[in-house]
């Protein structure tokens, strides 16, 4: 299974922590030879890592004559070791696709016509300079905002720093995983990041709450799950819809939608009453004790019971395998996690239930990062803003990500003009109309920006909106920042490096930021002239020979992911104010919340409604791959999961198209119905990312319906501005609508 | 110079007619005809010996010792297919250059006058060859035509499965249609070249075995065949050629007859024009 | 020489069909063909008693193979390793392995007008690498290796932890793709994914049924009867046809 990097090896390429060796060589410029074989044709072998979705597993791209014939996985890579996910394996029909963005476009038409003129990167670029600074100059550089996502978006962010603007975005945080990341910051004084650090493999119980492995597909997780449940681990599967996992769960509760709190609490009930949970550790570690326990006194599974519908002899005995088999208890954190508004307070109780079964940085639960130094580019101080950030990060939303941004939040700010105008959009590798929901509030506000620019690979329908677009090269054509894993086993940093020039007109995202900033005076915050420049700047002080990283793809490091292995140098073991576990958050009381995550009901479906979910399937990516010709020929479209009685009674027939009108009106397009027992009847399901509106994705354009049309509502959790967005609730027509 | 009688019908000849008749030779066949005819041979031998090699299982009929032969000839039965295509793809291609380009001047006359029109006497005589085959009769036999009603049957069939043939391996060996055709293709193949075969076991006894017919076999290496033998088998057309002689000898006195062959296709037009051409 | 054989651990198996798409691309399947399925059984049970699971199919490399039988040119072969190979200079297209295969696990791939199907990555084997969707399986759940080495991973697990084989009564051909997991899951896929019984198509049963034995009789006849009047001939002297008569 490839080459692992032994002892012996690792000590030649790493110099031990914190040694510089002084790597001055200069980098060939071009990934050393690996050649291959694929049939009788002479390959290159290019190491690097995949962006299907944002997993980053490493794959091998096999080139001859200048294409890129085939993907695998790379064999070489400390995470994911040579497997590969269907997504990536297809990774050559993405950088063939007939309908990527070709060249840079300047539009021509009103907004939303698609009308172009198809113009050169030189005036693109100027035009966006001058546009720019005649915002700057008229508004003020926060009138600027970013809506940035993906791997190369650290060279916008500094562009748009270096500009002046404080405002950015990522839909990763306030429409997915925020919610999750600060309730366990606020807990352990670290949030999880990406890829989460869990010690799947080594749990003797895995339990998921929402998450679906399976259909959620990240390479080195399905691998890590499958092992620990060949190796006999138990598995809780909480999910009102029977999934892949359920399928596989030694319990599947079937909870009614919205009441995970109501379970949590029930099970830490249950866990402090009979003594099930890690006494030892949570003297050791953790603060706040007789406060939660006396807050869950009340929480029994039979209170429980009423709320979640799932029999208290179930939360009883699913607690008790969380005592048997702590610490190797692996209560999956979830990733997907902005459902009802009160999701941080969920993410919470799950962070101390974690705690509750001694888990968080013990063997089967939850890796503790082993930071490793990199370098850094010495650039000039980034200019302070006067006016500060207009998404409410930190006053609003007190405990929201500056770093990551409320986009929903930026949205906000530019309907209303408040705390000051926003003119001017730029996006990059986010799809805005399909990620943020309640979708009519980001078109009625794009219709009125002065400006609005977007660098893609695709021709999603937010193109049409836009004045400038940029056609960016996909992972395969550039050279982007390296990828560091720190929550692991074995630690890594991994290059992504071009296998093949980029096609058309394309160009990598580092250049497109570097011209920009060129031409707005900003290069000193660019000051390497080369990616290989700025690859070696990151590696200098880690002692890494670059060729050996460029051939070999990544390089690991080992870690030191258990409590017991940490060193100084790692810093606290729980960075939170107190440095300890915070079971009682006293943050959150000061700034007005909860301390102790309370169960808020949920609004029942209306009736003849269905409460809709959403989720992944293993060949899609979110919007992005629908029109992928090979991923599209094995899943054209998604389905409506809606339990097979309810069906029965609405006179709805399996297989039958249906169209889903939600509580506001809004339709879907006609959807396949999938009536089966494997979805409760109060709520319906559907994988999110089809119903394509963009006429320019010509496989994709109107396959399948869209969840995020139906999501017109949203519940914003208060303490972080996630948007819950499973508030929606549809009903279901028969025919074409 | 008086011209010669030509017999009306086929009577008894005197011993000097029939040692006359014996010495001359008549133009039976075109080289072109001849070429085709061998050519066609040696594709059919060379087909039938790896086309039988090439079916298993159970549509083998070839025994198993037969087949390791050719296989080790070939080195790979992969080999003996490409092969047995190409002959197969040659033989058509020559075919249909020749049936286009020399259908006016060759064919028309060769296959649709002389090949396989039946007409009254070629019926009787079937008949009567089957009758004698019982033992039912012991009628004479009508006079044919340059080939005998059986020489004509033989033809028409072989007209009939040779297309199949042709198309069917076309059909296999560039997948047209779809693949059922190929697998219908592939059978029907496979009996169109029994028929053929059961006509090429008659067709070579007759050809190459029979003592009777050694003339007629000898005529597809020099092209003609002795006058007697015309006379006695093939009467109609000996009557022709008798006719076209006697017309030349009248046209060109018996020197320049001698320049020009009965039997060969006249050249159209004027006596006039054709004294030019002299 | 070596049984080769594959495993698929069906209690890891998520059905995210990377196995698939690597295949479709390690060879260069055409879209909307599979030389790889991979087949969900529905849910199956009534709420909340439920069930479901995945078939991973492809050619299993019989012992037996049915489509080796039917097979006019012999394109369709096993080698001894086990491998049920097409031989590409021999392969003309008819389709009758497509009918003949219970697990329909063939296809005639339309660029190459061809059969196509699993070859357990024949080619990769020889420079030593795994089959492609092995190699890439995302939860690690399919097996390679050969039966007739005792010490590898896919012999015990056929051998000693009880994998099945999907076959039934009717259709025993021995396929050599094993199936471990919960006994009501593998049940359930098996259930759900039955072999059939192999078809032959109308034109193969036409030629070996009616036209071989018609042509085979007829060629029989013309040459004996041809015999006969040879001998008859020879016997006689008799001309076969007049040459005159004598006044």
């Amino acid at each position: 299974m490839g080459v692992k990097v032994t002892r012996r090896e690792f000590v030649k390429l790493s110099a031990g922590a914190g040694a510089a060796l002084g790597v001055g060589r200069a980098l060939a410029g071009e990934a050393p030879p690996r050649p291959g074989w694929r049939g009788s044709q002479r390959v290159e072998q290019i190491a690097t890592n995949c962006e299907m979705c944002f997993w980053r597993c490493g794959i091998l791209a096999e080139v001859a004559d200048g294409k890129v014939v085939r993907i695998t996985g790379n064999p070489d890579h400390p995470l994911t070791h040579g497997r590969l996910c269907g997504r990536g394996n297809a990774g050559t029909e993405l950088l063939y696709d007939p309908d990527r963005l070709k060249y840079p476009l300047l539009r021509t038409g009103k907004r939303g016509e698609g009308k172009f003129e198809r113009i050169t990167w030189e005036r693109a670029l100027d035009y966006f300079a001058k546009r720019l600074s005649e915002l700057k100059a008229q508004y003020g550089p926060e009138s600027v905002a970013l809506f940035p996502h993906g791997v190369a978006s650290a060279f916008f962010g500094t562009l748009m720093k270096a500009y002046g603007s404080p405002n950015h975005a990522e839909p990763s945080f306030a429409q997915c995983r925020g919610p999750r990341d600060v309730g366990y910051a606020l807990t352990f004084g670290r949030d999880l990041g990406s890829p989460e650090p869990l010690d799947l493999e080594q749990a003797k119980l895995i339990v998921l709450i929402g998450s679906h492995i399976g259909e959620n597909v990240f390479t080195s997780q399905v691998t890590a799950f499958a092992e620990a449940l060949s190796r006999g681990a138990k598995l809780i599967v909480v999910d009102p819809r029977f999934s892949t996992s359920a399928a596989k769960a030694d319990w599947w509760l079937p909870i009614r939608p919205g009441t995970d709190i109501a379970l949590l609490l029930a099970w830490m009930n249950v866990l402090i009453a009979e003594n099930g949970y890690d006494e030892e550790y949570i003297e050791k570690y953790a603060s706040g004790f007789p406060e939660l326990q006396a807050h869950v006194r009340g929480f029994t599974p039979e209170w429980a019971e009423a709320i979640t519908e799932l029999p208290a002899a179930d939360i009883r005995e699913t607690a008790r395998a969380m005592a048997e088999a702590k610490p190797a208890v692996l209560l999956h954190p979830g990733r997907h996690t902005s459902w009802y508004g009160d999701d941080t307070q969920r993410a919470r109780a799950m962070a101390i239930l974690t705690a509750l079964t001694g888990s968080w940085g013990r063997r089967g639960g939850i890796f503790l990062p082993t930071a490793f130094k990199t370098g850094k580019l010495s650039l000039p101080p980034f200019p302070k803003s006067q006016r500060g950030r207009a998404d409410g990060a930190g006053t609003r939303f007190p405990f929201a990500s500056e770093e990551q941004g409320v986009t929903n939040g930026l949205v906000d700010a530019t309907l209303t003009g408040k705390p000051y105008p926003i003119k001017g959009w730029i996006i990059y590798g986010q799809n805005v109309l399909e990620s943020i929901p309640q979708r009519q509030r980001t078109l009625a506000v794009m219709e009125q920006l002065d400006f609005i620019a977007v660098v893609d690979l695709m021709p999603m329908e937010q193109i049409n909106y836009a004045d400038l677009v940029l056609p960016e090269a996909t992972y395969l054509e550039r050279y982007d920042l390296p990828h560091i894993v720190t929550g692991a086993r074995r630690p890594f940093l991994a290059v992504r490096q071009p296998a093949v020039e980029p096609l058309h007109e394309s160009k990598p995202g580092w250049w497109i930021a570097k011209e920009m900033a060129r031409r707005l005076g900003l290069e000193a915050y660019f000051p390497w002239k080369t990616p290989d420049e700025h690859l070696q700047a990151l590696i200098e002080p880690m002692g890494i020979n670059a060729d050996l990283l460029r051939t070999r793809g990544a390089v690991a490091f080992e870690g030191r992911p258990y409590l017991e292995d940490r060193l100084p140098e790692d810093g606290p073991l729980f960075p939170t104010a107190s440095g300890k576990i915070e079971l009682h958050s006293s943050s959150l009381k000061e700034a007005g919340f909860d301390p102790l995550p309370r169960y808020t009901p949920v609004a029942n479906p209306p009736i003849g409604y269905f409460r809709l979910l959403d989720g992944r399937t293993p060949l899609h990516s979110f919007a992005r791959t629908q029109n992928n010709s090979l991923l599209d020929s094995l899943t054209a479209e998604n389905e409506l999961w809606i339990n097979a009685r309810a069906a029965h009674d609405l006179g709805l027939r399996d297989s039958q198209r249906v169209v889903l009108e939600n509580q506001d009106g809004v339709k879907s397009l006609p959807i396949k119905l999938r009536a089966t027992e494997g979805i409760r009847r109060d709520c319906v399901y559907m994988v999110h990312g089809f119903g394509n509106t963009s006429k320019q994705l010509r496989r994709a354009y109107g396959r399948g319906a869209s969840d995020t049309g139906l999501m017109t509502r949203v519940q914003v959790d208060p303490i972080m501005g996630g948007t819950g967005m499973r508030v929606n609730f549809v009903r279901v027509l028969r025919g074409e609508g | 110079m008086a011209a010669p009688t030509i017999a009306q019908t086929p009577r008894p000849l005197t011993a000097a007619e029939t040692d006359a008749l014996s010495q001359r030779q008549v133009k039976k066949h075109d080289v072109a005809i001849m070429l085709l005819h061998w050519f066609n041979a040696i594709v059919w031998l060379v087909e039938l010996a790896t086309g039988p090699a090439l079916l298993t299982s159970s549509f083998r009929v070839a025994p198993w010792w037969y087949i390791q032969i050719v296989q080790g000839f070939f080195h790979s039965r992969a080999n003996m297919l490409q092969f047995h295509i190409a002959v197969g793809i040659t033989w058509i291609v020559v075919f249909v250059v020749y049936g286009t380009f020399g259908f006016r001047t060759y064919l028309k006359k060769e296959v649709l006058q002389r090949e396989i029109s039946l007409d009254g006497n070629d019926i009787q005589w079937l008949k009567i060859r089957i009758l004698r085959l019982l033992g039912r009769s012991t009628e004479p036999l009508p006079p044919q035509g340059i080939y005998n009603a059986g020489q004509k049957l033989l033809a028409l069939m072989v007209y009939a499965m040779v297309p199949v043939v042709m198309i069917t391996g076309l059909i296999m060996t560039f997948h047209l249609i779809g693949t059922a055709a190929v697998g219908w293709a592939a059978a029907i193949h496979f009996a169109a070249v029994g028929a053929v075969v059961c006509g090429l076991i008659i067709h070579v006894y007759m050809g190459a075995v029979f003592p009777e017919e050694k003339p007629a076999f000898f005529s597809m290496i020099t092209g003609t065949v002795n006058e007697l033998y015309a006379y006695t088998n093939h009467f109609k057309w000996w009557k022709e050629v008798s006719r076209v002689r006697v017309e030349i000898l009248h046209e060109f006195g018996p020197e320049g007859a001698a320049t020009v062959s009965p039997g060969a296709p006249q050249k159209q037009g004027k006596p006039a024009e054709r004294e030019k051409h002299q | 020489m070596a049984r080769y054989a594959m495993l698929i651990d069906l209690r890891k198996c998520v059905g995210c069909q990377a196995c698939a798409v690597a295949c479709d691309k390690e060879w260069d399947v055409p879209l909307g063909f599979a030389r790889t399925h991979v087949q969900p059984t529905g849910v199956v049970g009534s709420f909340p008693k439920l069930a479901s699971g995945f078939h991973v199919a492809h050619c299993n490399q019989c012992e037996r193979p049915s489509c080796v039988a039917a097979c006019p040119t012999g394109a369709t072969h096993q080698s001894p390793d086990g491998i049920v190979r097409i031989d590409r200079g021999l392969c003309i297209g008819c389709g009758y392995c497509v009918e003949a295969c219970p697990y329909d696990a063939r296809y005639i791939n339309p660029v190459i007008n061809q059969a196509d199907k699993c070859d357990f990555c024949a080619a990769r084997l020889q420079r030593g690498l795994q089959p492609a969707c092995v190699a890439t399986c995302t939860a690690h759940a399919k097996y390679f290796g050969d039966l007739e080495d005792s010490n590898g991973e896919v012999f015990r697990m056929v051998y000693e932890r009880g994998a099945r084989r999907l076959q039934t009564a009717q259709v025993a051909v021995g396929p050599n793709v094993y199936y471990l997991g919960k006994k009501q899951d593998v049940d359930l896929v098996f259930a759900k994914f039955p072999p059939r019984a192999p078809r032959m198509a109308a034109s193969s049963e036409f030629w070996s049924r009616l036209l071989k034995p018609l042509v085979l009789a007829a060629v029989g006849a013309t040459f004996l009867g041809q015999a006969v009047a040879f001998f008859y001939q020879l016997a006689t002297g008799e001309p076969d046809h007049e040459s005159q008569e004598k006044t």
